[in-house]
């Protein structure tokens, strides 16, 4: 399943793998890939049972076209990988990152399964996530410790908490000086900062659809593009929360447009008030009384934003094809084996 | 307590490709003009903006403005070269990244005042930390030249896409002002900047958006910053000077604590609920002197607008 082109993350579901039923399952619920747990929901006496069940349940977890992903355990790093690096895992999570040369040895691990194990030199992913004071140390040498380290985030969420001593769920961001040390790590590598703006959460629900989406919604305009959970009904909430609306799809082609007539004069950029725009043209601004205020600035940067919208517009609407199509083929199968 | 510094509270960026703006540029009572090389000038327009470059740099001085220049360190050695003449006070480097490229830069300027003639280490730089790795990058490139003089974001938020969040903020912005505010006061440098809020982008805002986020960046540490507009000058003067109440509250304090102690009663003074230490009282008086800097810096520009030749402060 994994490939060169980038994967898209905008929704997925942390299952622990010693529950079959929520193994089984889980590829209904179209996401875009599933990470299966090794580590938190996974009772010590387990780990064993855990890693053994991961080859077997990836075919299982791809059948909805979902990507499928392995969190495993920091301290038994090296007995989780060679049980789980196996084709069609797209990504390993590995908790707690602290120091480069743990990334580095990670690599070095993944690269050699690679090549015994007939994957594609370079396919799998690490997920370092910060998720401790000395990981936010360290966070630019975990980050440049290895190519496969594609996106990159953490430093806030249930272990970051535990490890500062604070309080979760609180109507305040605690962690300013964290997540900017890691999202700053993350764009100087060049890599995808897995960031998103605080909103409060003071109740620590992870089942409600109105707040998946208000969460996913503020991440895209703001210019993420991951997301994740651990409850079936945030999926759909961030898939749709991820996708521009028709009005943004409209209105970064009116930017494309505007920028194109002004890279013909020697100005580099130019203030539209949209409200004198005519509300029936094709393509258009949004409306006046959007967010975006009633004058616009058209320039380089603006162009290139609406190029970004697009293409990752294309890109939702191509991956929600695949799923479909993935999931039309289990149906069409499944009818053709259960007696009529 | 460092050296005093001169006022820069309000660095008005005109693209020297528009001659217009140019000569307009003077009459909006900036303190520091910045004609740009870098931005704002089309890249096929830069050869002749270059060579219109050294003519403009005294006359932009007529209303008593210092004149810098804004140059892309990836054209380093041309925009240099049509920059550093005399008449030059300083450089403002857009996305400044490496201590390296910050070197070569003072060593070109220094081989420029050197053949024109004017005083070695006279040009100040301005270093713009407007990408990722630039600000990871910070205190080393801060700390790269004798010549830097302040630090700021430029147009990070533009060059970073560091987009609104829902509460108004930009994005990771909380984070990398008080970065920059802490390494360059390290790096005994000046913090450039404000606290510009949605729908303020790219140092563009409406007059009052711009008092309201100078007034917040002074709060936080900034000395002065950035604009686009000529409407934008007034408001970032206003909002980098100490108010006229702040400014008597200072001397009460500072005069409530002299006599305290003239008196020899007490170490400890205190005035309304406050225990006033003798940092707070250095504090005020900082306050006090920098009123009197900027009026000081004000009354030069009105001469100079009226023709009075008087001594640069």
């Amino acid at each position: 399943m994994a490939s060169t082109t980038r994967r898209l993350k905008r929704s997925g579901l942390t299952m622990p793998i010693v529950t079959p039923r929520f193994i089984n399952n889980a590829w209904h619920r179209g996401c875009d890939y599933i990470n299966m747990d090794l580590e938190d929901s996974v009772p010590p006496h387990l780990k064993d049972v855990a890693r053994n069940l991961v080859r077997e349940s990836i075919p299982v977890v791809n059948k909805g076209g979902a990507d499928a992903v392995c969190r495993i355990n920091h301290d038994l790093m090296e007995a989780d990988l060679n049980a789980v690096v196996w084709p069609g895992l797209m990504m390993v999570n590995y908790p707690k990152a602290e120091y480069g040369h743990e990334i580095e040895r990670m690599d070095a691990i993944i690269t050699r399964l690679e090549a015994e194990r007939g994957i594609r030199p370079g396919a799998v992913e690490i997920g370092a996530n910060i998720e401790t004071a000395v990981g936010v140390a360290n966070a630019y040498e975990i980050v440049t410790a290895s190519p496969r380290v594609r996106d990159f985030g953490g430093a806030s969420g249930y272990d970051m908490s535990r490890d500062l001593g604070v309080e979760m769920f609180v109507d305040f961001d605690q962690f300013v000086y964290g997540k900017g040390e890691v999202e700053l790590a993350a764009r100087a590598a060049g890599r995808e900062p897995r960031a998103a703006p605080f909103t409060p959460n003071i109740t620590g629900s992870v089942s409600d659809p109105d707040r998946a989406f208000a969460e996913a919604d503020a991440a895209r305009k703001c210019g993420f593009r991951i997301g994740g959970g651990l409850h079936p009904a945030v999926v759909e909430p961030q898939i749709r929360g991820f996708a521009p609306s028709d009005d943004e799809v409209s209105d970064a082609r009116w930017v494309l447009q505007e920028y194109r007539k002004l890279t013909r004069t020697g100005d580099t950029w130019v203030q539209i008030d949209v409200s004198q725009v005519d509300r029936e043209a094709s393509p258009r601004p949004m409306a006046a009384d959007s967010y975006l205020g009633r004058h616009r600035v058209i320039d380089g940067y603006e162009a290139a934003r609406a190029e970004e919208l697009l293409q990752w517009q294309s890109l939702c609407q191509e991956r929600d094809r695949e799923k479909a199509e993935a999931m039309d083929r289990v149906r069409a199968a499944e009818a053709a084996e259960s007696p009529s | 307590m460092t050296a005093p510094s001169p006022v820069r509270r309000s660095w008005l960026l005109t693209p020297i490709s528009h001659p217009d703006r140019v000569s307009n540029a003077p009459s909006a009572g900036a303190d520091v003009i910045v004609l740009d090389l870098a931005e704002f000038v089309a890249e096929p327009d830069k050869p002749a903006a270059r060579e219109f470059l050294r003519d403009c740099l005294v006359p932009a001085k007529s209303t008593g403005a210092e004149v810098f220049v804004q140059i892309d360190p990836e054209l380093m050695l041309a925009d240099l070269t049509a920059a550093v003449w005399p008449g030059l006070d300083g450089i403002v480097v857009t996305r400044a990244e490496t201590p390296e490229q910050v070197v070569a830069i003072d060593a070109i300027i220094s081989q420029l005042e050197s053949r024109r003639g004017m005083s070695p280490g006279s040009v100040e730089m301005v270093l713009s930390l407007e990408t990722a790795l630039g600000n990871h990058n910070g205190f080393e490139v801060a700390t790269a030249s004798s010549r830097t003089w302040g630090l700021s974001l430029g147009r990070a938020d533009l060059v970073m896409d560091l987009r609104p969040e829902p509460s108004g903020e930009t994005h990771l912005m909380q984070y990398l002002t008080q970065r920059l505010v802490t390494l360059a006061s390290a790096a005994g440098t000046v913090p450039l900047g404000a606290w510009w809020r949605f729908p303020d982008r790219g140092l563009l805002a409406t007059p009052e958006n711009t008092l309201a986020a100078a007034q917040r960046g002074r709060a936080i540490g900034f000395r002065g910053s950035f604009c686009i507009r000529d409407n934008q000058v007034r408001p970032l003067n206003a909002g980098f000077t100490p108010s006229e109440s702040e400014v008597a509250a200072a001397h009460a304090l500072c005069e409530v604590y002299a006599a305290a102690i003239a008196s020899g009663t007490s170490t400890t003074v205190s005035v309304d609920e406050r225990v006033l230490t003798p940092d707070i009282v250095a504090q005020a008086a900082n306050t006090i002197a920098l009123a009197d800097a900027c009026s000081t810096r004000d009354r030069f520009k009105a001469a100079a607008v009226e023709g009075i030749p008087i001594p640069v402060p």
